[in-house]
């Protein structure tokens, strides 16, 4: 029973080519030597790959030779029993072997199915040599990211605020995933809202107002009533308007919001106090609209802003009269004081001397300085009023008795007691008794008599009692311990019956308008703004003017040492306290504060 | 479109036939661009804005419009490529300007965003644009660059010789390797089997393919041709040769396919980004304007 090999081959046209051939052997080898009854070449074969055997009429096996194995109807295995009838495909390496009966004749029909190599496989062109299949498609990833932002960016936070409870009292509530929208970080103050965007956001598309802020800021000062803000402001320039109208347009609140000077979303840390310009916008030029105001046009304050004024005594008495003043150097304030600083801050004199005297005892220097009498306040912002006993007895002395080793001084600031006490002095004390009188010498005749010690001592004691008035009168009169400081009213005056003081009133602040914080010029000397050394009288009010200050602080954007907007002196909430600052100001700090020689000045 | 067709070979003033869209009109979009750019940073520096520069301040809203309006234009030219016209209004002159008014986008954006950048979809907006812009950079590089190098390479082969230069050496190494026994067979097999266009994405980009079938295979038939003479009788000395020929060729095929990688990889940064960048402006202007 012979074998009919039929092998299949294609044209390059695809045209099948089928040679046949007839082995009339009972085994067949097959393998990729030349020599192989079935010769396949193919390099998965191995050179003697297999035998095919015919084992009666109906029945071949193909059995494997070498290593490999070989496939029977999609199964691999090393040898198989095929009936022929039923038939069977052979898959030998890239060829494949199709057993068939016909005739009594085995016909095994070979065809090549796999190409030669993997290159020789058919390819297209605009595929293989692009980078379709290798890079991500680019329509499926455009249509992925813009569903992915699109929902995790807008529809997510939309849904979640839409969804939100409506009667949020309770403020736990906060809408999800709006975190993204913030475009920057809250302020210290208001870093508890963050991420609770409708705190302030209140009503979708519509800007933030001023009542979200009241919510908490319940008692905010108006700085003026609104009709004069209104008249006040600037008039916009052809800019100006256009962008008023712009924001009029998207629904933005009218000139004078909330958040046109405090803005938010600018940065964790501390608020930055608003800019000068939000102030200037109406005081630069106030005096050409609100033509009654009091208020002197003010736009930077190294370039123009009036001289400070100072809240002064003009009339003093009982009754005294104060006004604001404009501090001109030669502007006086009479507190009823007698004091000249320049021989307490001498460097040399009965001043000097005293300290160096007290020196150990009282923690003077080898003069006078102010902080010997001027005590900071606790903030350190002002200075306490002078105490007489604190700050001055310990030259000055109001002491006029020993008894015992204990000292009796005058009661300061009760002159009713002083007078009293006195009197009582000179009641109960004798005068000094003359050597002569005591002791054991012989007393001679004659020292009775007028002009000898007797009768002059005898007469003193006689009228001592009236010699109290005297007394009295020097304490009170020029020369005496209350008159060298104090303004004295003699008996009569005011309607008194005796001897009065006139109050010394020691203001903690002179300048009502603006904010001064001594602590913060902790590095300055006192003398390089308060002329003290060189003032002879108390009535001399020793604020610096306004020159001084700008020798280091100058406008918001100039190159001084400090710039300074309105804010830093300036409240616009106006209150007791002081303006709102960061706690560490910006500014060139550092470099203000390093010493100079140069610049002071001296009113 | 009357005229277009009345008067083909008719160009535009100033216009000469081997201007690139870099050249264009001798730069005319490029000065342009650079004059937006000084113009948007004169005034950056200019205008005071309190407390700093930011996306909201009146400075900062004109550069945003200018931004999402030049954004939309230089998106429409996915639009515009598909139909081509020549002249002023040209195909030519339109990615001119393209390119340039694109990276003038760089500055725009940038004081937009007054330098203040966070965790934000505002600055996943601005992010996507930059790399809208910088992947849209490298296009206009590798444009450039690489058609030279493209054309050095191919040695006036096309796409399709290449490939059937590949395929004869394959055949004449199958042939070449039918008396081999089956150990060295395999080797050439695995030569044989390997795909010219596989190796991933990386390997496409960098032209590195360090498990090459063909290379490994030659390395391994040395061991047995190392040690004998050069008869010129040896199959295996055949086979070498042959496998030393497709690797060239191999060497061509994938500079080719590493040029022309190169060249068509920035658009699958660059498109999708676009789109990305679209959705993300809109939730950033949405936002703004919901939370306003």
């Amino acid at each position: 029973m012979p074998f009919i090999i039929r092998q299949i081959s294609l044209t390059a046209d695809g045209r099948e080519i089928v040679r046949a051939a007839t082995l009339a052997k009972s085994q067949l080898s097959l393998g990729r030597a030349s020599t192989s009854d079935i010769h396949l070449p193919d390099l998965a074969l191995e050179p003697d790959h297999a035998r095919i055997e015919q084992i009666d009429a109906r029945t071949i096996r193909v059995r494997a030779t070498g290593t490999l194995g070989f496939d029977v109807d999609g199964r691999t295995t090393r040898s198989a029993e095929i009936e022929t009838v039923k038939g069977a495909e052979l898959r030998f390496g890239g060829h494949r072997v199709t057993v068939s009966r016909e005739d009594d004749a085995t016909i095994l029909t070979i065809r090549r199915v796999d190409a030669v190599s993997q290159a020789s496989e058919e390819k297209e062109e605009s595929e293989v040599f692009s980078l379709r299949g290798l890079a991500p498609p680019k329509r499926l990833t455009a249509w992925g990211l813009v569903l992915a932002i699109l929902i995790g960016f807008l529809a997510v936070p939309i849904y979640s605020y839409a969804s939100r409870p409506t009667d949020d009292t309770r403020n736990i509530y906060s809408v999800k995933g709006d975190g993204a929208w913030s475009s920057g970080p809250l302020s210290q103050a208001h870093h508890a809202l963050e991420g609770k965007c409708e705190t302030c956001h209140q009503k979708a598309f519509v800007s933030v107002r001023d009542s979200a802020c009241q919510t908490c800021h319940k008692d905010v000062h108006d700085h003026a009533p609104a009709a004069r803000i209104a008249m006040a402001r600037a008039e916009p320039g052809i800019g100006g308007k256009f962008l008023n109208l712009v924001a009029s347009t998207f629904g933005k609140p009218p000139q004078g919001a909330c958040v046109d000077c405090h803005r938010e979303h600018e940065g964790a840390g501390p608020m930055q106090p608003a800019p000068q310009a939000f102030c200037t916008d109406c005081h630069g030029s106030l005096k050409d609209r609100l033509r009654d105001t009091k208020l002197v046009n003010a736009s930077d304050f190294g370039r123009d802003h009036p001289q400070f004024s100072a809240l002064v005594q003009r009339m003093n008495g009982i009754h005294p009269d104060f006004s604001r003043e404009p501090i001109d150097g030669r502007l006086t304030d009479d507190r009823n004081l007698k004091f000249p600083h320049d021989v307490h801050l001498a460097k040399t004199g009965g001043v000097a001397r005293m300290a160096r005297t007290l020196k150990a005892q009282a923690g003077y220097g080898d003069a006078l300085a102010c902080k010997d009498c001027h005590r900071p306040t606790a903030d350190g912002v002002r200075f306490l009023p002078v105490d007489m006993e604190r700050d001055c007895q310990s030259c000055h002395s109001l002491a006029f008795e020993t008894i015992g080793g204990t000292v009796r001084t005058l009661r300061h600031g009760q002159p009713d007691q002083v007078i009293a006490d006195l009197r009582a002095y000179y009641r109960s004390t004798g005068p000094a008794r003359p050597v002569a009188l005591g002791g054991m010498a012989r007393r001679r005749p004659g020292d009775y008599a007028q002009g000898q010690i007797y009768h002059a001592y005898f007469g003193a004691v006689a009228a001592r009692p009236s010699r109290a008035d005297d007394a009295i009168r020097a304490v009170f009169s020029k020369g005496g311990a209350c008159y060298d400081c104090h303004v004295v009213t003699p008996p009569g005056v005011n309607g008194e019956a005796s001897w009065g003081v006139l109050p010394v009133n020691q203001p903690n602040r002179y300048m009502t308008k603006g904010w001064f914080d001594h602590r913060a010029h902790s590095t300055e000397t006192c003398e390089s703004c308060h002329a003290a050394p060189k003032s002879h009288d108390a009535r001399q009010l020793l604020l610096p003017g306004i020159d001084s200050c700008r020798t280091c602080h100058g406008g918001e954007k100039s190159s001084a040492d400090v710039p300074s907007g309105c804010a830093m002196c300036h409240s616009y909430h106006a209150g007791d306290g002081a303006p709102w600052a960061p706690s560490t100001p910006g500014g060139k700090r550092d470099e203000a504060d390093r010493p100079r020689q140069t610049g002071r000045r001296q009113l | 479109m009357a005229t277009r067709a009345s008067s083909p070979t008719r160009r535009a003033k100033g216009e000469t036939l081997h201007d690139g869209f870099l050249r264009h009109a001798n730069f005319r979009w490029l000065k342009i661009a650079t004059l937006l750019c000084f113009l948007a940073i004169a005034s950056y520096l200019m205008v005071d804005i309190t407390p700093r520069h930011n996306g909201g301040s009146w400075y900062g809203y004109t550069m945003g419009t200018i931004g999402v309006l030049l954004i939309l234009w230089l998106t429409l030219l996915g639009l515009r490529k598909r139909a081509m016209t020549r002249g002023r209004w040209s195909l030519k002159a339109w990615t001119s300007a393209h390119v340039y008014l694109g990276l003038s986008l760089i500055v725009i954006g940038t004081l937009h965003t007054g330098f203040q950048l966070g965790w934000n979809v505002h600055t996943l907006a601005y992010a996507l644009m930059m790399l809208v812009i910088l992947s849209g950079l490298f296009g206009i590089t590798v444009y450039a660059t690489l058609p030279t190098a493209l054309s050095n390479n191919r040695a006036e082969m096309t796409q399709v010789q290449m490939l059937e230069a590949v395929r004869a050496i394959d055949r004449q190494l199958h042939d070449a390797a039918q008396p081999l026994p089956q150990g060295q067979a395999a080797l050439v097999r695995q030569s044989l089997g390997d795909d010219p266009f596989g190796g991933g994405l990386i390997a496409r980009l960098t032209g590195r393919y360090p498990r090459c079938a063909t290379a490994a295979a030659q390395a391994a038939l040395r061991h047995w041709t190392g040690d004998h003479a050069d008869t010129g009788k040896e199959p295996l000395e055949k086979v070498d040769a042959l496998l030393e020929r497709k690797q060239a060729m191999l060497a061509r095929l994938r500079r080719h396919l590493k040029l022309k990688a190169l060249l068509e990889i920035w658009l699958t940064v660059h498109v999708p980004a676009t789109f990305a960048l679209l959705a993300a402006l809109t939730a950033h202007i949405v936002s703004v304007f919901f939370y306003w």
